[in-house]
């Protein structure tokens, strides 16, 4: 049986689209079988941001509304062939999931993969709900923010209150010189006041933004960059590795951030 | 203050987020308030006579914490067992 994860944040462009695909191919190159599922219905952009734009032939809703079978919808990643996108319709909104679908097609598909990762919409409404219901375990996104933070500590009593009690942090955009300088919040301030595990941290990484242009999953296109690695042992972690984090906790530049503990 | 003598804004940003956090926690959904009233009802009816409309429930935050407050005009109490 897979493990179902759900990605989000509560607060939009954190970077839960790109966590999830570079976290779903990083678990494919370590041989598992991954779906990544979009859930913001109306908004599609994990197709994009895999670069499958061109290949999404059906999606969840066809699923939903008996238009095509599961299989048909899967699109395989260009370089991965243990990755699979299940894309978001681009015409329905919201509103027009019904939850309860979504829950079967999700433990349908659990048979068949070893990891399912669904990217929510940003928000608290009908697409975060769907995108909760199938999930067991759950990926919370933040930035060192505070509008972030904030954001995503509703969201964490949310998901608790539905039963998902495996709730794992990742902050995103961590930018060592700001935090060094005492510009940014530094990790252990974040942990510290949302009060759940921390499962890794992405530093911020110019690599990213370019090979999104590219329409590249990072994982796949740049090998060693700071991003690259943290995408990395995050997922090890999730598959059950001991990856000690990358050491942030002193401002050595680069490579402070490869140093690791101890 | 001159401008090289502020707390750096990490600090600040962390100072306002806890005082950000505790007042949406300690904010109750509508329907937990309801509920809450009602089972709060159902306990002072076991040793007060009071009138439920005059029953004032109130949330109050400040920066140092949060007061719940309930106001119960009590006609009489319930003697016996």
């Amino acid at each position: 049986m897979g493990r179902t994860f759900v990605v989000t944040a509560g607060k939009g462009g954190v970077g839960k689209t790109t966590v999830t695909a570079n976290i779903g191919a990083s678990l494919a190159k370590l041989g598992k079988k991954v779906v990544v599922v979009d859930m913001d219905i109306g908004l599609r952009n994990l197709d994009v941001v895999m670069g499958l734009e061109n290949r999404v032939v059906y999606n969840i809703m066809d699923i939903i509304d008996g238009r095509c079978k599961i299989n048909q919808a899967l699109v395989k990643d260009k370089h991965l062939n243990s990755l699979f996108l299940l894309p978001a319709s681009q015409v329905h909104t919201k509103d027009d999931i019904d939850i309860d679908k979504v829950v079967d097609i999700i433990s349908t598909i659990e048979g068949s993969f070893d990891y399912i990762f669904l990217d929510s919409p940003a928000g608290i409404e009908k697409g975060f709900e769907s995108a909760v219901a199938p999930a067991s375990e759950a990926l919370i996104i933040a930035t060192p923010d505070v509008s972030s933070v904030r954001d995503a500590d509703r969201v964490i009593g949310l998901i608790e209150n539905r039963g998902v009690t495996d709730i794992s942090l990742i902050i995103n955009r961590y930018d060592v010189n700001m935090v060094g300088k005492k510009k940014m919040l530094d990790f252990g301030s974040v942990v510290e006041v949302l009060g759940i595990d921390l499962i890794g941290i992405i530093p911020e990484d110019k690599v990213v933004i370019d090979s999104t242009n590219r329409g590249e999953i990072l994982v796949s296109y740049v090998n060693g960059s700071p991003a690259t690695k943290a995408f990395e042992n995050i997922a090890k972690r999730v598959n059950g590795e001991e990856i000690p984090l990358m050491d942030f906790t002193q401002n050595r530049g680069l490579f402070g951030i490869f140093r690791r503990r101890r | 203050m001159s401008w090289f003598h502020r707390n750096p804004s990490s600090d600040v940003a962390k100072e306002r987020l806890k005082l950000i956090l505790v007042q949406d926690r300690s904010l109750l959904p509508n329907d937990q308030f309801e509920r809450m009233k009602g089972e709060l009802i159902n306990v002072l009816n076991g040793y007060f006579e009071f009138n439920r409309s005059e029953i004032r429930l109130n949330i109050q935050r400040n920066v140092q914490k949060t007061v719940f407050e309930a106001t119960v005009p009590v006609i009489s109490v319930k003697r016996g067992k």
